[in-house]
């Protein structure tokens, strides 16, 4: 069997510099999809890049395949750099959204493919070997048109896999699945890419989906990269306005706040202690995660410290419940998750007056103009 | 109240009624010249003027048209006439498929400087009348020394077939996925097998449907070998006409029969794949 040095399956180091994509259209404006990405991807490293639609995650994925050209910076795969090479010789596998079958050849021929491309000796045991592994062997027979979404996608998996990329890319590879296929598939495809070990972008705009898979997740918005850290970090820490925002569900709640000593004080609900050095007197985002608060019957909590608010409605999706609670000056209702596995405790109902508390370190302060964590 | 209706069984309404008479009113009023052509095709010529439906059918005519008989009334060899039309038309196919593939899939895949009017030009060959260019054509064909030649009319039938086979394989190229070509380049293909490969087999039924097309199209020009054959290469649609006669006799059943012969390559065609071939235009006129 001929196998070139891209091909031999080791994991490999993935490092994208300064990476920039600028579309210019004859008579209008030059359109920015990507403006400067830095990311250093460990080998074998599972990392998901995040975003809302637009934000430049799937232009990011198509120029390191190769299937868009770079504007400026750098790719390394390894040791290379493959930003001028054609897509076939950098290594790198991608399972398509739209899975890219084959609809004349049969999932067995399509799979054989690129390995025909190759002129690899063992196409047959190759094929066989991957259909076993992703147990859709008794699909080897079938031509596109007659599998299901889900057996499409196992099928594009199969195709990405077979050629033992060292660099994995997969664009939205959960999208078209159902909401019971897709937890399936996700934990599969996690279990496959620790098992293959390759280094892998999962392009998604699912925030389940990234936090699920990943091991380090970008964020990403209008062609940048707002954070790049571990599913908890981002979680804990959001660097920023958008990211807190969009990672989180339900999402978090950002209100108008102005700092006092050692407390951020809301509307005429309150004040919420913060961590120590920030500033007095200043005007903040205040960032609260319904998973973060907690409520008390009313009256002060220990510290002294807490919202008072009136319950505008309560959601008991036993698992947890959703109280949403109105703040006396402040015009975004606070969501906050509530336990309702405790037997025999009462439950918030509307018009309910409650406090709210959160640790120091679960108050997000945003600076109101830049955005940015402070 | 209302019936179950059994498969294939259709509710009257007065208001359909009416509307399938029309259809049959229609139906009859646009055959009828079909129908007048074939029963002048089997009168003798004693009876061609005669509009009785009652007369001695013959296939007389048929038989006149292709023999020497008829080339000794019109100075043109009707058989080789037939074979000049498929000798051209299959060129002007030929040479339009071979031009129009890759154009048509360049246009499909690719937004480039002027791609829009490299498209309306070549649309524009199609609504052009072609009497504004047969004049100046005319004197060029004569120059260049191929009046009345094979290579000369397939060459003008590029006017014809052209347009037509570049502007239905383009929406198939714009239907097929990028991506199913992109797997292909990421497997290590190069971008001609790519497009040899996976692009090209994937729009055989847009080249059958729209190759065809062309070709009836194409077989059905007159204007152009009227005026830029002589009498060595004429093509059927004008050999027909000489059985109307430049001078005093006019032979119209002959005319009938030879209108009928050249009828039927285009039907046997159109007929033959007439699923393929509205399958095929639908698949590229229509989003999926």
């Amino acid at each position: 069997m001929t196998v070139t040095a891209t091909e031999t399956g080791t994991a490999q180091r993935l490092r994208l510099s300064s990476l920039r994509k600028t579309y210019t259209a004859r008579g209008r404006e030059p359109f920015e999809a990507v403006k400067g990405i830095d990311l250093d991807i460990e080998p074998g490293e599972l990392v998901a890049l995040l975003g809302p639609s637009g934000c430049g995650k799937t232009t990011t994925l198509r120029m390191i395949a190769g299937l868009e050209t770079v504007t400026a910076g750098e790719i390394k795969i390894g040791d290379r750099s493959v930003g001028d090479l054609p897509p076939g010789k950098r290594g790198v596998g991608v399972g398509f959204e739209s899975y890219a079958l084959y609809p004349p050849l049969t999932v067995r021929e399509n799979l054989a493919y690129g390995l025909k491309a190759r002129r690899a000796k063992d196409v047959a045991q190759r094929v066989d070997a991957i259909a076993e592994r992703l147990e859709m062997t008794e699909l080897l027979g079938l031509r596109p048109a007659n599998l299901s979404s889900g057996q499409k996608q196992r099928v594009a998996l199969a195709r990405a896999l077979v050629r033992n990329p060292p660099v994995l890319l997969l664009d939205e590879p959960l999208s078209h699945l159902d909401a019971a296929q897709r937890q399936r598939v996700r934990r599969e495809l996690k279990v496959l890419q620790r098992e293959f070990g390759y280094t892998t972008i999962v392009v998604t705009h699912d925030q389940q989906e990234a936090l699920s898979l990943a091991d380090r997740m970008a964020v990403m918005d209008a062609g940048l990269i707002q954070q790049f850290g571990t599913p908890d970090e981002v979680f804990d820490r959001p660097a920023n306005r958008f990211v807190a925002d969009f990672v989180g569900e339900p999402a978090i709640a950002l209100v108008d706040g102005r700092t006092e000593a050692g407390a951020v004080r809301i509307g005429d609900a309150g004040a919420l202690p913060v961590p120590d050095g920030i500033a007095n007197g200043k005007d903040v985002v205040v960032g609260l995660r319904p998973q973060d608060c907690h409520l008390t019957e009313s009256g002060a909590t220990e510290s002294g410290a807490g919202l008072r608010a009136t319950v505008r409605v309560f959601e008991n999706l036993l698992e947890f419940g959703l109280a949403t609670l109105d703040l006396p000056g402040v015009d975004v209702p606070l969501v906050v998750q509530v336990d309702v596995t405790v037997r025999d405790r009462r439950l918030p109902e509307r018009g309910d007056t409650v406090t709210v508390a959160a640790a120091p370190d679960r108050v997000h302060l945003f600076d109101p103009t830049s955005g940015e964590r402070l | 109240m209302a019936r179950e209706l059994r498969p294939g069984q259709r509710k009257y309404s007065p208001g359909s009624i009416a509307a399938d008479a029309v259809l049959v009113g229609w139906f009859i009023f646009s055959l009828f010249p079909l129908v007048w052509m074939v029963l002048l095709s089997l009168k003798s010529r004693s009876e061609q003027i005669s509009t009785y439906f009652a007369f001695t059918p013959t296939l007389e005519n048929f038989g006149t048209v292709l023999s020497d008989e008829g080339t000794r009334l019109t100075s043109v060899n009707f058989t080789e006439a037939l074979l000049t039309s498929v000798i051209n038309c299959v060129g002007a196919v030929i040479v339009s498929l071979v031009i129009g593939i890759p154009a048509a899939y360049a246009a499909g895949r690719w937004k480039y400087r002027g791609s829009n009017d490299v498209m309306f030009t070549i649309l524009s060959f199609r609504f052009a009348p072609e009497l504004m260019v047969i004049v100046p054509l005319f004197i060029i064909y004569n120059q260049l020394g191929i009046f009345d030649t094979n290579v000369g009319m397939i060459w003008v039938l590029q006017l014809v077939t052209m347009p037509l086979i570049v502007w239905i394989l383009r929406s198939y190229f714009q239907d097929m996925p990028a991506e199913l070509e992109q797997a292909a380049l990421l497997d290590g293909y190069s971008r001609k097998r790519a497009f040899l490969m996976v692009a090209l087999p994937l729009v055989r039924p847009g080249i059958a449907a729209s190759a065809l097309l062309a070709f009836i199209f194409a077989w059905n020009n007159y204007v152009f070998p009227l005026i830029l054959t002589g009498s060595r290469h004429t093509p059927v649609t004008v050999a027909v006409t000489r059985f109307l006669g430049g001078g005093g006799q006019a032979y119209y059943n002959l005319t009938a029969a030879a209108a009928l012969i050249a009828a039927l390559p285009p039907l046997l065609v159109a007929l033959s794949i007439q699923r393929y071939l509205v399958r095929g235009l639908s698949f590229g006129a229509v989003k999926s």
